[in-house]
């Protein structure tokens, strides 16, 4: 009796184990066992173990610029989407019901064109005789036409133009639970638009912020189609040097400690920004996202 | 104050559309008066709220407050406390950063500040609990940060959103006596809001019941209670029976039973609908003068016993006083009685 509803809980959660297991930790686990082999370009790879590719790569200075410029790269796509989506998402939750919808429609709308068409269009709006340039030329600006395609700023705005509505709708989520009555309230104390979105509506969609961020970050970090066509062949990013490793030089060994090390490296930013950033902001407003759920509010 | 009214609502208007949720509303407050706004929902009552607040404009009409139009003051501009049904309390905040929101807003220096927050949380006994989060606190509790946040920044006038209708009955009654006295001693012109008849009387001096968007009759609350404008204040406010009857010669009768009319209504002929209030009447023992009828049910309220008596006119409520006597049984058959002056015509609606 006893023993049996001591097993439940676990009987319960076997199905999601043995999914989490055999997708995620076996093939995570295998890339991990692969990186620790050698490889030679005459007998393939080597059955020794070793930290010879962690070593190469470690002191390797593109491995290095590449890695930077990952993060660079994701950082600066992270700042766009939240200094577009917060907003964006605050707008579209004041408009009037009926356009709502169809904002929400044109707000995911990059999400549902595949990733290849999307930047193929970038590459056309981009090019050195591109719509951008041409608009920059007619319009006489110094410089014009600039060298648009194939450079971190084009990997960013391909990134940016499908991450925000990641943002918007994270925080659309947290502007739900948000009770409208706040706003009047704070009116009423006297507060200007802009304080009462600052010192009311902020923090308490601050959760949504958050989460929207994290994914963003995470997302633009571990992406490879949108840096390999908008930023070309010179302009690598970690995941484009491990597509590479495995499909061209064929050096898997390498390609799996280089998954490896971006993995760890997304690991490392996030847990630092859960640490210091959202713990932080969490503390006050942690129990915010519960009342939401539990209904301290209702 | 030199103002004889504080403030004042000229003939409010307000359309949604072709929808007029308010027809027209006229009437004065008196500085440090207490007024309710009473009636069922969708009576336009919240709508009249909201006007005074500033989240809604009137489209016809004018509000004035200490003899200035408020109708393009922005809400944050007007100085009005407006405590919420649902509290409204900022859920990042504790209950003294509450408090002191408005006074930031305000560029009140960090020390005084400090010190009014501090007074406020006193008035409302809940200076043990400044540095809780409103999650922590009770209903009753969240209510009086509510409450402690609209008066700290000492406005010219309350407003109260059906502010104690979340609380369980037992609060509730607590709170308005509170309430009361705090309004009472503070002297802040008040409003209160409320579909609640009981609440409004206990609180108010003056009730304003509205219906269909207009104020059918504004008057201290017993007044209301006794002299009913119509039909729909006499069932609003409290309970009443309806007695049809035959009158003639300063007399009437009723289901064969012959008793006198009040003054103001011996000269009436024919037809006539009275009203009798449950705890005017009087049971008495089968064969007493009066009209004859059969106890229905009966509850016992601790200090009362409501009766349901099932008569040749219908079923008339009566709530008589527990004065220790035996009560009567159901089933038995009674009789109803009643003075002349508890009677009074109903205007038909």
């Amino acid at each position: 009796m006893n023993g049996r509803s001591n097993l439940t809980p676990a009987l319960l959660a076997a199905p999601s184990l043995v999914v989490y297991a055999g997708a995620l930790l076996l093939p995570l686990g295998g890339v991990l066992l692969l990186s620790l082999h050698g490889f030679d370009f005459e007998k393939g790879i080597l059955p020794g173990w070793g930290l010879e590719n962690y070593r190469d790569l470690l002191t390797d200075s593109l491995f290095a610029e590449s890695l930077l410029r990952t993060l660079r790269i994701a950082l600066w796509t992270t700042a766009i989407c939240l200094l577009v989506g917060v907003p964006e998402a605050w707008i579209i939750y004041r408009m009037a019901p009926r356009w709502r919808g169809a904002m929400l429609l044109i707000v995911v709308g990059p999400l549902l064109v595949s990733v290849v068409v999307r930047n193929f269009g970038w590459m056309v709006l981009l090019g050195t005789t591109g719509l951008v340039n041409q608009v920059l030329t007619i319009l006489g600006v110094p410089g014009a036409p600039f060298r648009l395609m194939f450079t971190e700023l084009a990997v960013v705005i391909g990134l940016v133009h499908v991450m925000v509505p990641l943002v918007v709708l994270s925080v659309w989520a947290s502007l739900g639970r948000l009770d409208p009555v706040l706003e009047r309230a704070a009116f009423s104390l006297g507060a200007s638009r802009l304080t009462v979105f600052r010192r009311v509506v902020l923090p308490n969609v601050m959760p949504g912020i958050m989460a929207g961020a994290l994914m963003v970050f995470c997302l633009s970090a571990s992406a490879f189609a949108t840096p390999a066509m908008l930023g070309g062949k010179r302009l690598k990013v970690v995941s484009s040097m491990t597509y590479n490793e495995f499909l061209n030089t064929l050096n898997w060994p390498l390609g799996a400690a280089l998954a490896t090390l971006l993995m760890v490296a997304i690991l490392t930013a996030t847990l630092i920004w859960t640490r210091f950033v959202e713990t932080r902001a969490m503390r006050r407003l942690g129990e915010v996202a519960e009342g939401g759920k539990g209904g301290s509010r209702a | 104050m030199a103002a004889p009214h504080f403030l004042t609502l000229d003939r409010i208007g307000k359309d949604y559309g072709a929808f007029t949720a308010i027809r027209e509303v006229s009437f004065s407050v008196a500085p440090g008066e207490f007024l309710g706004l009473l009636g069922p929902s969708g009576c336009g009552k919240t709508t009249t709220l909201q006007m005074i607040a500033g989240f809604e404009a009137p489209s016809r009409g004018r509000i004035t407050m200490d003899g200035r139009d408020l109708t393009t003051v922005p809400a944050a501009k007007r100085g009005i406390g407006l405590v919420f049904q649902s509290y409204a309390l900022f859920p990042h905040m504790t209950a003294a950063e509450n408090v002191a929101f408005g006074l930031e807003m305000r560029r009140v220096s960090k020390a005084e500040r400090i010190k009014r927050v501090a007074e406020a949380l006193d008035l409302v006994h809940l200076a043990h609990l400044a540095d809780r989060f409103p999650r922590q606190m009770s209903g009753g509790q969240q209510q009086r940060v509510a409450l402690a946040r609209a008066l700290v920044i000492e406005p010219r006038l309350l407003l109260l959103d059906e502010p104690l209708s979340n609380l369980d009955a037992k609060l509730r009654e607590e709170m308005q006596v509170e309430l009361r006295e705090l309004q009472r001693r503070i002297g802040v012109t008040t409003i209160l809001v409320t579909h609640d008849q009981s609440e409004a009387m206990a609180l108010c001096d003056r009730v304003a019941i509205m219906q269909g968007g207009r104020i059918v009759q504004i008057d201290a609350p017993w007044r209301a209670y006794d002299v009913p404008a119509d039909d729909f204040v006499a069932d609003f406010l409290g309970r009443s029976n309806r007695l049809p009857a035959c009158a003639g010669g300063g007399q009437a009768e009723a289901g064969g039973h012959r008793f006198a009319l009040p003054p103001d209504l011996a000269d009436r002929q024919g037809d006539i609908l009275l009203t009798i209030r449950p705890e005017r009447l009087r049971i008495g023992n089968d064969g007493a003068a009066g009209l004859g009828g059969r106890v229905q049910s009966r509850l016992f309220l601790g200090g009362f016993w409501l009766y349901a008596v099932e008569t040749a006119l219908g079923s008339f409520a009566v709530m008589l006083q527990n004065t220790g006597s035996v009560p009567h049984d159901e089933g038995a058959p009674v009789t109803l009685d009643w003075d002349a002056h508890s009677l009074r015509r109903l205007e038909r609606a």
